[in-house]
């Protein structure tokens, strides 16, 4: 299910005082089965851009085809495309609403107008891709969730609808490290084993760096890099002047190699960090 | 999906106009002597004063038209309802019969009276909105607080009030951009808010309200939290970086609204109440 995103521009608050533009002429595409990561700083238009993308936003000026349908387009049928296009939000709380985590994941699949049989097999499911025992948390109240109970939750509610992309708006902010690191890996699996098309919006290079096979850099609602993530982490001096970060694992080789080491550029994740270095330790240990 | 866009009630548009710069005192107690005019009001010249009064401020202080007035749409359906009943439901013993209508009845009064209170509440909501539109919230705060300060001394917590109205004030456009979010939540999982009639509508909306609450509730719990911990502890013993003062703009603007109520009382007095 590709995406294609031509010329968008966005504002809010037409017509009023406060009018102000906040995506300008924003083309892109985005390939079945791929793992994108959109960066940028606070009020860079992430959001925005993202919620385009499921039609919670119709473009005005620009245009977005969801599998060569127009989200503009009268006849496109939006309630079915945002079950195709699935979004995260950054904040569970606004997404679970029903009283117990079962009767919130089948909210989604209810509007669907399904069987109740295939229903409870769809919160089932979806509840194992996230690593939710259905039999402990089916009738769990949601209020007694924990933060990373509640984003799984939610991810499980958008994943009942069977999904072939997911927007994810920025999911691990707030998670403590155990929290995040059990949400990434149930990303991590939907990518891989059910070949689900990810738009992983993150405020952590670390992650982006981690998952993302390509990355979106946005500043201002422009893009500004559009490339595969190791050329992306590649242009320190451009992300840093947007007031970006890099991976941890890329800024400490960097300070090494400054020292004097003799180490290769573009490493993104500790493990090939360790390697690189532990590579350079021998070498050097072989020349004395 | 925008529903802040239509908000306009305390919400501050900042400008530099006359009226900007006025103190909020004046705007204030100007803002309750239109308000007291309008409920006292019977004729329709009267509402036509007073609409050429509130037009005058906006032209004044230099905001759009057409986003002054915005915030009423979202009532109008509201109003229309409110104007039905009265013309159907309100009696009268010697009035005109307009028409009949299966079992109900409208009467010329009735009209007059739905008339009335539709002016009221658009011209209410109009003043009230100018206030916050032309005021920011820290000299609005100030200005009540200032007003009130009379009442302490017979009991009334006048600057818990106040900070109460304030916080009430900020917190119509946070409820309103969370409801925003939640709303666009439960689109995301295949509910078409747009879809249906009347009362599929209506349906769809409640459950959009739970979280809605929650999420006031926990808002109002951490605002609790936060202005503790910064040691507030009430009104008593504060003070103000900012002291009013009354400046020349203020003398005219009380001129103004003085020479505006001997209009209106002379208006009410030499015209036929139309109810």
């Amino acid at each position: 299910m590709p995406i294609e995103v031509i010329n968008l521009s966005h504002s809010y608050k037409i017509g009023t005082p406060f009018e102000h533009k906040v995506l300008h002429n924003i083309s892109l595409s985005i390939k079945d089965s791929q793992f994108v990561g959109i960066i940028g700083p606070t009020r860079s238009g992430k959001t925005t851009l993202a919620q385009h993308f499921n039609a919670l936003h119709i473009p005005k000026q620009g245009k977005i085809l969801i599998d060569n349908e127009d989200t503009a387009d009268k006849k496109t049928d939006l309630v079915k495309l945002r079950h195709r296009v699935g979004y995260v939000f950054q904040n569970p709380d606004y997404q679970l609403f029903a009283p117990t985590v079962g009767e919130d994941i089948a909210f989604g699949p209810s509007h669907q107008k399904l069987p109740r049989t295939e229903i409870d097999k769809l919160v089932q499911e979806s509840m194992h891709q996230v690593g939710l025992d259905f039999d402990t948390f089916r009738n769990r109240d949601i209020f007694a969730l924990s933060g990373g109970q509640k984003r799984r939750a939610a991810i499980a509610g958008v994943l009942a609808c069977r999904p072939k992309v997911l927007v994810l708006d920025d999911i691990t902010a707030g998670l403590d490290p155990r929290g995040r690191e059990e949400i990434l890996n149930v990303i991590k699996d939907l990518h891989q084993n059910q070949k689900i098309t990810i738009l992983f919006i993150s405020n952590s290079m670390d992650e982006v760096a981690l998952l993302a096979e390509r990355i979106i850099v946005i500043d201002q609602g422009m893009i500004k890099m559009d490339d595969l993530t190791r050329n992306v982490f590649a242009r320190t001096e451009e992300l840093r002047s947007i007031g970006l970060e890099l991976p941890e694992a890329t800024v400490a080789l960097e300070n090494l190699r400054s020292a004097g080491f003799h180490l290769p550029n573009g490493i993104l994740s500790v493990d090939e960090a360790i390697e690189a270095i532990a590579a350079a330790l021998r070498e050097k240990g072989a020349h004395n | 999906m925008e529903l802040t866009k239509n908000i306009t009630l305390g919400v501050y548009l900042p400008g530099e106009t006359i009226i900007h710069r006025l103190d909020p005192r004046t705007k204030i107690i100007a803002a309750t002597i239109l308000i007291v005019m309008l409920l006292l009001s019977r004729s329709y010249i009267a509402y036509a004063a007073v609409a050429f009064f509130i037009a005058m401020i906006i032209v004044i202080s230099a905001i759009p038209m057409g986003y002054a007035l915005r915030g009423l749409k979202p009532m109008l359906p509201v109003l229309l309802l409110m104007w039905i009943f009265q013309l159907f439901l309100f009696r009268d013993s010697d009035t005109l019969v307009l028409f009949n209508w299966w079992i109900f009845e409208a009467t010329e009064a009735g009209l007059h009276m739905g008339n009335l209170i539709i002016l009221r509440v658009l011209f209410l909501f109009t003043v009230t909105t100018l206030l916050t539109l032309t005021t920011s919230v820290v000299s609005l705060t100030d200005g009540l607080e200032n007003l009130l300060n009379p009442l302490r001394k017979v009991g009334v917590p006048s600057q818990e009030l106040v900070m109460t109205l304030v916080i009430a004030l900020r917190f119509v456009m946070i409820l309103a951009e969370e409801l925003e979010k939640i709303i666009k939540a439960q689109m995301a999982r295949g509910v078409a808010f747009d879809q249906g009639n009347f009362i599929q509508k209506t349906k769809k909306i409640f459950p959009v309200f739970l979280p809605l609450f929650v999420s006031a509730f926990k808002r109002a719990e951490e605002l609790i939290i936060a202005m503790e911990s910064r040691s507030y502890t009430g009104g008593k013993g504060r003070t103000k970086m900012k002291t009013l003062h009354m400046s020349r703009v203020d003398l005219t603007a009380a001129i103004t609204i003085l020479i505006f109520t001997g209009l209106m009382i002379y208006i009410n007095i030499a015209t036929e109440p139309f109810i």
